[in-house]
């Protein structure tokens, strides 16, 4: 046996059938089970059909060849199909051939002739930043992306993840027919149908649900599908409001934050590039972060190019805590005691922006003093575990430094039980300082996701609202989760649909791979998607065979968001709105189709009710018809324009500095009544009742801030309303953005750990790793433990522990507070860079399908006919240079822990307390 | 624009690298670099004790060198400088010999049996289009300065009046006049760039962060222990 890779042997370990043969021997069994096992199974009673005449118009007879129509195939990791050096036969031949190409898919020499490349415009998805992209097509084929020059966000600047792009195309174990199960579910037996079939299969079962006037019970999973509208539009036209989303397990409590600060919109957009001080809670921009790349790149000129200070909060030492100026490793939980202690710090040193609080502020200067007194830097230190004497060092800084001084968030002080008021109390430290909307300071614009259905309206008719109601979609714990934009609480789905909460008869998923990505994933999430009276039907679209399509009944391959259309926009960096379009680059290969695409087609099967709110072609018509709303700005055709630019940016408004003091217009002030006494102004709305739409400011009607006082609301009088109605009397409850402890870790013991996940710089979730310039950079992922804590427990990098979790205890948590959730076997790797009573996983890896790359598995592809060469190539480096495979001495495909994280939404908002897990290890 | 005799020369301005590998992997998609073999690489270095404790990275590629010890090693003439500066293979040249992987002080080029002779030449066929190199179009933090010193306009030449006192190069007691220089790394992380033998892909382990080696041939590596069963256990009923 030799099965060592040529190229990743060291001269010690020559004998490799003896490494070869050991690393079998312990293997894990999942591991154990190799590839995606492909096989004619020849138990189908299906006959054969022709293919599609529509896919053959397309793609070409010859790319259906491969796997006939009703034949069943296996789709699971079966046993190893070939032992990896048959694949290497080849080796020596390669020695004087050089001039040839070397990579079987004949590109291994390739020097992209670029005179001849076509450059289309589009939008990234490889995570939910929305870089502005340009693909390059060469002879048909997307050779390379770069980023959009015309994007005002990421300009020509992309990140490994968006440069990693054009390998999803290609990816040599992508899924290019529909099909259909037909052993038990999760067996993974499945067979090839058309997609007449898949239509007509999922549109007879959404009419039969709306027949029985039960529309709720169609419900769509996304994770980001970055096509809010369409989906929409598609769940309105059946009447049903269950589209189930991850925004609670993402970032719910930092959007309620912003919103109920200054109400405009869900994000802030700090005008990093012009700031002389960042202060960042929680967020780890130089990796991860909505918009990280906008954001860090602004980071960046502002620290370099304007001699910013970075000041980082975070219980690990990401790499932009390990790059910032300090590190605070703050206890997990303390954000907001830390930012209150910072402000306290700030308004007793009288360095605080009196006039802008007593101004703009619904609790003034004097307020503020008195209600802020209690949380000194002394009592911040008790609670934080940082000296008192940092910071006040820190917090005078920063006033120092206002208005051109940030502090900001995201999810290291937003996904904690009282990170709501976290996040509060962060922003709160911006108002503080008189930075809010300031040059180099804490900016904000208007919503960016109204703009694209205001500039680019959707066609009519459109379908009203659905009036049917689903407690998963709205549950009633959690009454600020769907207050100010629909965020809901997305971890509950699995454990409503068990306890029964609500019912679905058809279960849609798309962009997302719950069993590894929700809390309770593997466990709680598998048990729902694989009990047939929970989830009665699947169909998952998927790109690669991931963990959620496994549990499904049919897969709809999609195409990558390099293949398809859309408008997508998020808050823009240089304050001022915007729109993308993505558009396809090049064609999906084989039969895949993009979702929108199937949703029409569905749409137009359903009845002729739902048939008449997809009057288009396809998605691309769709687009068309929409950017027509574009042409009158833009002077030219509105689709044309966009297909061009990637990019429309509305240039007619001046940057969005501090929106609260722009002036009303005469239009907004029409038909007005000014409080003369307060200077409140009221007009009435459409429906005659009166709203307050404005204050008298410096002898000027100013629009204010889109909160009830039009203020900046330090205190919310709906967030007390909502607590009193649930009964939630924790101090987080009272309308201030108080402190107040994570039950769960006020009540840990001593030989209790926290346990936290993280995001890699070249993952995104569960849905990268089976790309494998990524997955070569980041495969594993052992837990990192402080040094100290390790030393104390005898344990050294490469040692195995046994880690047991706990249910948590807190306001609408389910039973079982202190119980235990799961244990896991997971190696450590002992670390400085992490708070002594932390442990840390990140999220992203241990996926168990996806691929050669995502699952460790060098050797190659399936000896089956589902791969068809005709349409992607089989890929000599998932084929031989594996090497993280743990057959060829590495350290194979990482681990999930997301299924011993317990669900845990956070009081009246409901966002995932990822941060809050309590656990305890013990050396194996 | 170029002149009509351009110098391809490179700065990087290290302390602004956030370490995110986009360099990397965009050169892995544009010269589709197998699996295992590298043009570029980022290194990472974590160090200091808690809480003190700071990272750094260090992106690296071809230095284009001036006094080239890959050309000079090749005994079959396969490797070329040119008067843009840019060390070029000829790939109907190279008969495989591995003598430039040997003789490269900076893991740059590599040259195993079942390849030919391969390393960054600043995306020459980019430059051909008037395109910048894949690592230099990329990088999000705006590192890496590239252009013509002959035009004193360029990125690179811009970069260099400012801050050209403060560059230097890596491991300049090999002598070998590098086209590329450096702003701000860490002296230290020279270490862990191999000589002699290409980036080893074990360098991207995350337990190789602390260590200042540049091969992780088998004795050097953790031995992870093998999780037999990593399936969680159901839920039980166990108080804490």
């Amino acid at each position: 046996m030799n099965r060592v890779d040529p190229k990743t042997v060291r001269p010690e370990q020559s004998e490799g059938s003896d490494h070869a043969s050991n690393a079998s021997a312990n293997r894990h069994p999942q591991r154990e089970r190799k590839f995606l096992k492909l096989r004619a199974s020849g138990e189908s009673s299906t006959t054969p059909q022709s293919p599609s005449r529509r896919t053959a118009m397309k793609q070409g007879i010859s790319a259906l060849a491969t796997l006939a129509l009703g034949e069943t195939i296996m789709l699971i990791p079966g046993e190893a199909a070939a032992a990896p050096q048959e694949c290497r036969t080849t080796r020596k031949e390669l020695i004087g051939q050089r001039a040839e190409k070397r990579r079987i898919s004949g590109d291994g020499r390739r020097k992209n002739d670029y005179k001849k490349a076509k450059i289309i415009k589009g939008v990234c998805l490889n995570c939910s930043t929305v870089c502005g992209i340009q693909g390059y097509v060469i002879d048909g084929k997307l050779v390379k992306v770069g980023g959009n020059p015309e994007d005002p966000n990421n300009g020509k600047s992309l990140c490994a993840k968006g440069q990693s792009g054009p390998t999803i195309n290609t990816n040599a174990e992508r899924i290019l027919f529909p099909l259909k199960r037909v052993g038990a579910r999760g067996e993974g037996k499945w067979k090839r149908i058309t997609w007449d079939e898949a239509y007509t299969d999922i549109a007879t079962r959404i009419r039969k649900a709306m027949d029985e006037g039960k529309p709720e019970e169609v419900a769509i999973q996304i994770g980001r599908s970055r096509i809010p509208e369409e989906m929409t539009r598609f769940l309105n036209a059946i009447g049903s409001p269950s589209l189930f989303n991850h925004r609670a397990l993402c970032s719910s409590n930092k959007r309620a934050a912003n919103y109920a600060c200054f109400g405009d919109t869900d994000w802030e957009t700090g005008d990093f590039a012009n700031s002389k001080y960042i202060l960042n809670f929680g967020s780890n921009f130089y990796e991860a972060h909505q918009g990280a790349i906008h954001v860090a790149k602004r980071i960046i000129r502002g620290r370099f190019d304007n001699g910013a200070k970075l000041v980082t909060v975070d219980v690990r030492c990401s790499n932009t805590a390990g790059r910032s100026d300090d590190w605070l490793c703050a206890n997990p939980g303390s954000e907001g005691a830390l930012a209150l202690a910072m402000c306290n710090a700030i308004i007793m040193a009288g360095k605080h922006d009196a006039k802008w609080l007593d101004t703009w502020s619904n609790v003034n200067a004097a307020q503020m003093k008195v209600w802020i007194a209690k949380y000194t830097p002394e009592w911040g230190e008790g609670v934080t575990g940082i000296a008192a004497a940092t910071i006040r060092r820190i917090a005078l800084d920063f006033a120092a430094a206002a208005p051109a001084a940030i502090a900001f968030t995201n999810r290291g002080s937003a996904a904690h039980y009282n990170g709501f008021n976290n996040d509060r109390a962060v922003i709160l430290l911006n108002a503080v300082v008189g930075s809010i909307g300031a040059v180099g300071g804490y900016c904000y614009g208007e919503e960016p996701t109204r703009v694209p259905g205001r500039v680019f309206p959707n066609p009519l008719p459109t379908p009203p609202s659905p009036k049917a109601k689903s407690a998963i979609e709205d549950p009633v714990e959690w009454p600020l989760a769907n207050k100010w934009q629909r965020m809901k609480v997305g971890q509950i789905v699995y454990s409503g649909l068990k306890e029964g909460r609500g019912k679905v008869q058809v279960y849609i998923s798309y962009t997302v791979a719950t069993p590894m990505t929700w809390p309770e994933g593997r466990s709680l999430t598998v048990g729902v998607l694989k009990d047939e009276k929970l989830v009665p039907f699947h169909a998952c679209s998927d790109v690669v065979y991931s963990e959620q399509a496994h549990y499904a009944d049919l897969i709809l391959p999609d195409a990558s968001y390099m293949e398809r259309w859309g408008l997508d926009t998020r808050n823009n960096m240089e304050l001022r709105d915007y729109v993308t379009l993505r558009q396809p680059m090049i064609p999906p290969p084989g039969e895949c189709v993009s979702f929108v695409d199937s949703m029409i087609e569905i749409g137009k099967r359903i009845s002729p009710e739902t048939a008449k709110y997809f009057a288009f072609k396809d998605h691309e018509e769709w687009m068309k018809i929409r950017c027509a709303g574009l042409t009158p700005r833009v002077g030219e055709d509105g689709f044309e324009y966009m297909k061009k630019h990637g990019v429309w940016q509305d240039m007619t408004k001046p940057k969005y500095y501090a929106l609260y003091s722009w002036e009303l217009t005469a239009a907004q002030m029409k038909g007005a009544r000014v409080d003369e006494k307060t200077g409140d102004i009221f007009r009435a709305n459409a429906a005659g009742k009166e709203a307050k739409i404005g204050l008298m400011v410096d002898g000027k009607a100013r629009r204010g801030f889109a909160t009830p006082s039009r203020k900046f609301s330090v205190y919310h009088e709906d967030i007390e309303a909502a607590a009193k109605d649930r009964k939630f009397d924790e101090d987080g409850g009272k309308g201030m953005p108080e402190y107040f402890p994570v039950p769960s870790i006020a009540k840990m013991k001593s030989e209790h750990l926290h346990l936290v996940s993280f995001k890699w710089n070249v993952h995104t979730q569960g849905r990268t790793q089976s790309q494998k310039f990524l997955t070569e950079i980041v495969h594993h992922n052992p837990m990192w433990i402080n040094a100290k804590t390790a030393a104390d427990r005898g344990l050294k990098t490469g040692d195995l522990v046994e880690i047991t979790t706990y249910r948590p205890h807190g306001h609408a948590m389910g039973p079982g507070a202190g119980e235990v959730l799961g244990t896991a076997l997971i190696p450590v790797w002992v670390t400085e860079g992490i708070h002594p009573r932390v442990l840390a996983v990140s999220n992203t890896l241990g996926n168990l399908f996806a691929g050669r790359a995502a699952t460790a598995t060098n050797g190659p592809r399936q000896d089956i006919p589902a791969w068809s060469d005709s349409v992607i190539a089989e890929d000599q480096d998932v084929r031989d240079d594996i090497w993280w495979d743990t057959r060829n001495g590495g350290t194979g495909a990482g681990f999930n822990i997301n299924a011993i994280l317990p669900i845990q939404p956070a009081p009246l908002v409901g966002m995932q307390g990822w941060y809050d897990t309590v656990c305890s290890i013990r050396k194996v | 624009m170029p002149t009509a005799n351009p110098r391809w020369k490179l700065a990087l301005d290290v302390e602004r690298c956030i370490g995110c590998h986009a360099c990397s992997v965009a050169c892995k998609v544009e010269n589709n670099v197998p699996l295992a073999r590298f043009r570029t690489k980022v290194y990472y270095w974590e160090h200091g004790k808690f809480p003190d404790v700071k990272r750094n990275f260090l992106p690296t590629l071809c230095m284009q060198c001036e006094d080239a010890p890959c050309l000079k090693a090749c005994p079959n003439d396969a490797i070329e400088r040119f008067s843009d500066g840019i060390v070029r293979i000829d790939p109907d040249r190279c008969d495989h010999a591995a003598k430039c992987e040997s003789a490269c002080p900076y893991a740059a080029i590599g040259c195993d049996d079942n390849d030919i002779a391969d390393k960054c030449d600043f995306c020459s066929h980019r430059l051909d289009a008037g395109m910048e190199p894949a690592c230099v179009e990329t990088c999000p933090a705006e590192v890496f300065h590239f252009g013509d010193a002959n035009d004193p306009q360029s990125p690179y030449s811009l970069f260099m009046k400012k801050h050209g006192k403060e560059t230097a190069v890596l491991k300049p007691e090999e002598n070998t006049k590098p086209s590329v220089s450096y702003r701000g790394h860490a002296k230290e992380m020279e270490k862990k760039i191999p000589k002699g033998k290409l980036h080893d892909p074990f360098s991207y382990e995350i337990e190789t962060w602390t260590s200042l080696e540049s091969q992780f041939p088998k004795p050097k590596r953790v031995i992870w222990a093998k999780v037999v069963d990593a399936k969680p256990s159901t839920p039980t009923g166990g108080k804490s």
